[in-house]
């Protein structure tokens, strides 16, 4: 019966070490490259944001409404509720060139944009 | 308008269905017997406090969401969500595990106070379980519904009437699949709560790995692996439900396979594992017990 309590313990030294990790890497997140991006009647402006690509940057969301928006992207890994009237900045980790296209999901026909990281 | 029945829908399904199975499962185990009875309605008050919590969580969460002005609160609330999202996971994987092990075990077992400690902690993952299903996704339709119910005030009551068939439609989706154990067998009906159960762990791991990632906390490795949104694309309404539900992603990275295929793995190692232990114990308990009622131990063991 010594295996469960084995694997038990090296579960507790992974989280450990997965938290010190993370701790060292948020230490150095600051001061990051800034773009906005407002939602407004269900749309996205711009729609079309242009980054650098290979570094973090984070993305300034207003929601000027009316009515809430989801930001939503599978590719860029996010998905964050955005309540009318509230300013909120998304940080995303470093892209590869290419185009990240994200959506509103409570506008979908409508609310559409992309990032083109370069 | 269809949107919003299908957001309320897709916002409230997972909630019911784990509440739902949840609490099939209290109800049968209540009908086993009278020793059972006593601890599934045990087992139903926490699930209720849990639930209970659980709107107090949304409506918590969808209050901070109105009022997030600052970067720190946005980062904590981003946190705060992996936390759960990653917990929910894991108590799913354990609520499934102990199903299975309470479906083997017989009923002397839990007779020691031992096995009620252990009852006890089980219905507090329960509870808390149910708090996480029910906060999570209720936040975002609290904050869905009361937003969008702002702005559309002249047709007020067709999104009112909207919203409530959302629901209906959730829970007739869960009536749908509970109604099942009428016509199949309990077996069948805990075979498919159990594979939904571990597909919505998995899916609620990826989510969770894609948080990490996009927090820069894990390596993509190779991103993407591939490109199968020409076949499936998870942006689109009904890949997203899928991908919701299976955690299925159309361009994953490296990173996410590797975490998936262990994810099973795990899981499949931990079954054979609990299938021969308590393959012996029935052995054990059956030799024990000749003079005790023998027939209800057999029918146990047919049960599981």
């Amino acid at each position: 019966m010594n295996t469960p309590l084995l694997i038990k313990n090296i579960f507790i030294v992974y989280l450990a070490a997965l938290t010190l990790f993370c701790m060292v890497n948020t230490a150095q997140a600051k001061a990051l490259p800034a773009y906005k991006l407002t939602i407004k009647n269900g749309h996205f402006e711009p729609e079309v944001i242009n980054v650098l690509a290979g570094t973090r940057f984070k993305l300034v969301i207003t929601n000027l409404g009316p009515g809430p928006e989801e930001f939503e992207s599978k590719r860029l890994r996010k998905e964050s509720v955005i309540a009318e009237g509230v300013t909120r900045s998304v940080v995303f980790a470093p892209l590869k060139i290419g185009e990240y296209h994200f959506f509103g999901e409570f506008h979908l026909a409508t609310a559409k944009g992309k990032i083109v990281a370069q | 308008m269809a949107s919003t029945i299908f957001i309320v829908w897709r916002e409230s399904i997972e909630a019911m269905l784990v509440i739902g199975i949840l609490y099939s499962w209290l109800k049968n185990q209540a009908s086993a017997t009278a020793l059972d009875k006593k601890n599934a309605s045990q087992g139903m008050r926490y699930l209720i406090a849990g639930i209970g919590a659980g709107v107090l969580l949304a409506l918590l969460l969808a209050y901070i969401m109105l009022k997030i002005q600052t970067e720190l609160a946005s980062e904590s609330l981003d946190y705060f969500q992996l936390i759960m999202v990653l917990l929910a996971s894991v108590l799913i994987v354990q609520m499934v595990f102990w199903m299975r092990r309470h479906g083997r075990h017989l009923k002397q077992h839990l007779e020691t106070g031992m096995q009620q400690a252990s009852e006890k902690r089980s219905y507090i993952a329960m509870a808390v379980l149910a708090m996480i299903a029910v906060g999570r996704e209720g936040a975002e339709t609290v904050i869905f519904l009361y937003g969008t119910g702002l702005s559309q005030q002249q047709h007020l009551a067709i999104f009112i009437s909207l919203a409530v068939a959302g629901f209906i439609l959730a829970y007739l989706s869960f009536w749908l699949l509970s109604k099942g154990t009428r016509y199949f067998s309990w077996q069948l009906f805990f075979k498919v709560s159990e594979a939904l159960l571990l597909l919505l762990a998995a899916a609620l791991l990826v989510d969770s790995v894609d948080k990490m990632i996009a927090l820069d906390w894990l390596p993509t490795l190779i991103d993407p692996l591939w490109d199968s949104s020409n076949i499936l694309d998870d942006s689109s309404r009904f890949g997203g439900v899928v991908a919701a539900f299976t955690g299925y992603r159309a361009q994953p990275a490296l990173m996410m396979v590797l975490v998936y295929i262990s994810y099973w793995l795990l899981i499949k190692l931990w079954m054979m594992r609990i299938n021969s232990t308590s393959a012996k114990q029935t052995k054990v308990v059956k030799s024990d017990s000749q003079n005790r009622d023998l027939s209800s131990v057999q029918n146990k063991a047919i049960e599981s």
